[in-house]
């Protein structure tokens, strides 16, 4: 009798295990899908097609807006453009940056993401932004990117945005 | 030629060490000058007019430069480089 008892809390025991280890792990693992859809919204509303109406550009870069924090640093020194940035700035911003362009794809790739602390995601990848300006022009640009989400009201937010800057001239 | 990792684990760059950590580096009309001296370049096969005043590589760094040099300065990417970032060179 004793001997079933040990068995059954054995087993019991093995069972919450395996139950707590699958938890942390699904845990993390939908953090880390929350994080990257953060990037996918990013992409498909940076993102533009040729002939894009206003009403689209304008709930676009709206969009884009809210997903960063209140007070987000951006850092771009090669194209020297560096600060903190409300949310209102930023949609601004990317309402500027898209209109020389007819058509736009911004396409992240290599994500590599990180929890340093609750609440808190680095995430290091790979940017390539292609598009047509309306002049004509071709754009292929690629850089690798480090950027800092925090969690607030259980949404991931932009609050760190760098553009590594590899050759320095 | 090193390679340097620009982006993820992907997107390499194949360029030339031009100096090492230390050196000046300049470019004046086109010509190359290390430490004040101008290196001589035969793999340069194109016209080039670039102008960049003097500068010293930092410490951990290297500085590299293409061979392809017939395009304005700033569409080319060049310049100094984390000795991190570099990860080999070609096997010939």
């Amino acid at each position: 009798m004793v001997r079933i008892k040990h068995i059954i809390i054995a087993v019991l025991v093995v069972i919450f295990g395996i139950w707590g280890i699958w938890a942390a792990v699904h845990f993390f693992q939908s953090e880390e899908k929350k994080v990257k859809k953060q990037f996918h919204l990013l992409s498909k509303w940076t993102s533009k097609e040729t002939g894009e109406n206003t009403f689209a550009m304008a709930q676009k870069v709206k969009n884009i807006g809210k997903l960063f924090a209140e007070h987000c640093e951006l850092k771009a020194n090669v194209i020297s453009f560096t600060g903190r940035y409300t949310t209102e700035e930023i949609s601004s911003y990317a309402a500027r940056a898209r209109f020389p362009f007819s058509n736009l794809s911004l396409r992240f790739y290599d994500f590599n993401v990180a929890f340093p602390e609750e609440g808190s995601a680095k995430v290091t990848l790979t940017a390539k932004l292609t598009g047509r300006t309306a002049t004509g022009e071709d754009v292929d640009e690629t850089h690798e990117l480090e950027c800092a989400l925090k969690k607030i009201e259980n949404k991931w937010l932009f609050s760190y945005l760098e553009v590594v800057e590899v050759l320095k001239k | 030629m090193v390679a340097v990792r620009f982006a993820g684990n992907k997107v390499m760059l194949l360029k030339r060490v031009i100096a090492v950590a230390g050196e000046r580096v300049e470019f004046r009309n086109g010509k190359l000058f290390v430490d004040g001296k101008e290196m001589n370049e035969p793999y340069v096969h194109y016209p080039c007019n670039w102008n960049l005043p003097p500068r010293q590589v930092e410490k951990g760094c290297i500085y590299v430069v293409g061979d392809n040099r017939n395009m304005p300065i700033e569409n080319h990417h060049f310049g100094q480089a984390p000795m991190k970032r570099i990860i080999g060179g070609p096997l010939w």
